[in-house]
């Protein structure tokens, strides 16, 4: 068996296994769509269209995804989201 | 009251003191809620006394506590649940984050109220505190949207239609009808003056930030 062929699918296994947390920005009447883009530009360096995108996400469906990863960073994220006022929860990616 | 617009590379405001007096106690308000000491009094410069050393000693017997979700749906909105599913999640993402954010929004609170304490028509903001400070009013509008009960876009409208009839009402000099609370027409109206200086101040483009 070829190192390349042992290491891909093993490779990508892992990455599911080391990502299973999401973190979710919920919408809410009291935050501006300007300055949630700007969060998200800000703080997950998105560029401006993307970060528009995932507001307009958050506006008209009620949430978005706007990182995965371990637990760990996603608390990270959260704590930040928290911190800028938005209203952020993090969940298991299979929930 | 003036909106935020970009002058030598800062974000500047105009308002009156009667403006700078409502915003700044309202700013005082949400950080005696995030449990801050009263912005205004004297930062302690000397050694402290012994009541107040044993007060800075306190967190020692709350070190084994897990600070309880806050009771307070404006506190909670500050210092949100971050796994409602999840109460162990929760509970560890409080347990391991609330003083930071407290600690986080409370300087901000404190700075802004600095600003608008200042004898001075003119809110200057530099370039690296307009997320700093938009971050702030959002805390302060999230305080005063609980209070309101603001929990949906729907819920924003209707205090809209209130805060326009109130205004109807005065002009032609009439009660409204139904009636509507005083306090809550007022509280509306700061709440938009906030979202309006809020969002000019976010829209303010200053070189390099897009």
């Amino acid at each position: 068996m070829g190192t390349q062929e042992r290491l891909e699918p093993g490779a990508s296994v892992r990455t599911r296994v080391r990502e299973p947390w999401v973190t979710v920005v919920w919408n809410d009447p009291v935050n501006l769509m300007s300055y949630v883009t700007r969060v998200f530009q800000e703080y997950f360096g998105l560029p401006r269209q993307e970060a528009e995108a995932r507001m307009r996400e958050v506006h008209e469906k009620g949430r978005s995804v706007l990182s995965s990863g371990s637990r760990e960073q996603m608390e990270v994220h959260v704590q930040a989201m928290h911190s800028y006022g938005l209203w952020a929860t993090l969940e298991r990616a299979d929930a | 009251m003036r909106a935020f617009a970009a002058r030598d590379g800062a974000a500047v405001a105009a308002l009156d003191e009667d403006e700078r007096l409502v915003i700044a106690r309202i700013v005082a308000d949400v950080g005696l809620l995030l449990g801050g000491e009263s912005f205004g009094s004297a930062p302690h410069s000397t050694l402290p006394h012994r009541e107040d050393l044993a007060e800075s000693l306190r967190f020692l017997d709350e070190l084994a506590d897990a600070p309880a979700e806050p009771d307070d749906p404006a506190l909670l909105r500050l210092l949100p649940n971050a796994a409602p599913r999840e109460r162990e999640v929760a509970d560890e993402f409080r347990r391991l984050t609330e003083e930071d954010l407290r600690a986080t929004k409370l300087a901000r609170l404190r700075r802004m109220w600095e600003e608008l304490s200042q004898d001075s028509d003119e809110w200057v903001v530099p370039a690296d505190h307009v997320m700093p400070t938009a971050a702030a009013l959002t805390d302060v509008r999230l305080v005063i949207a609980s209070r309101l009960g603001l929990e949906s876009d729907a819920d924003a409208e209707a205090l809209h239609a209130d805060i326009a009839r109130a205004g109807e009402a005065m002009e032609s000099d009439a009660s409204p009808e139904p009636a509507i609370d005083p306090e809550r027409v007022w509280l509306g109206m700061l709440y938009d003056a906030l979202t309006w200086l809020q969002e000019s101040l976010v829209s303010v483009s200053l070189g390099g930030q897009g």
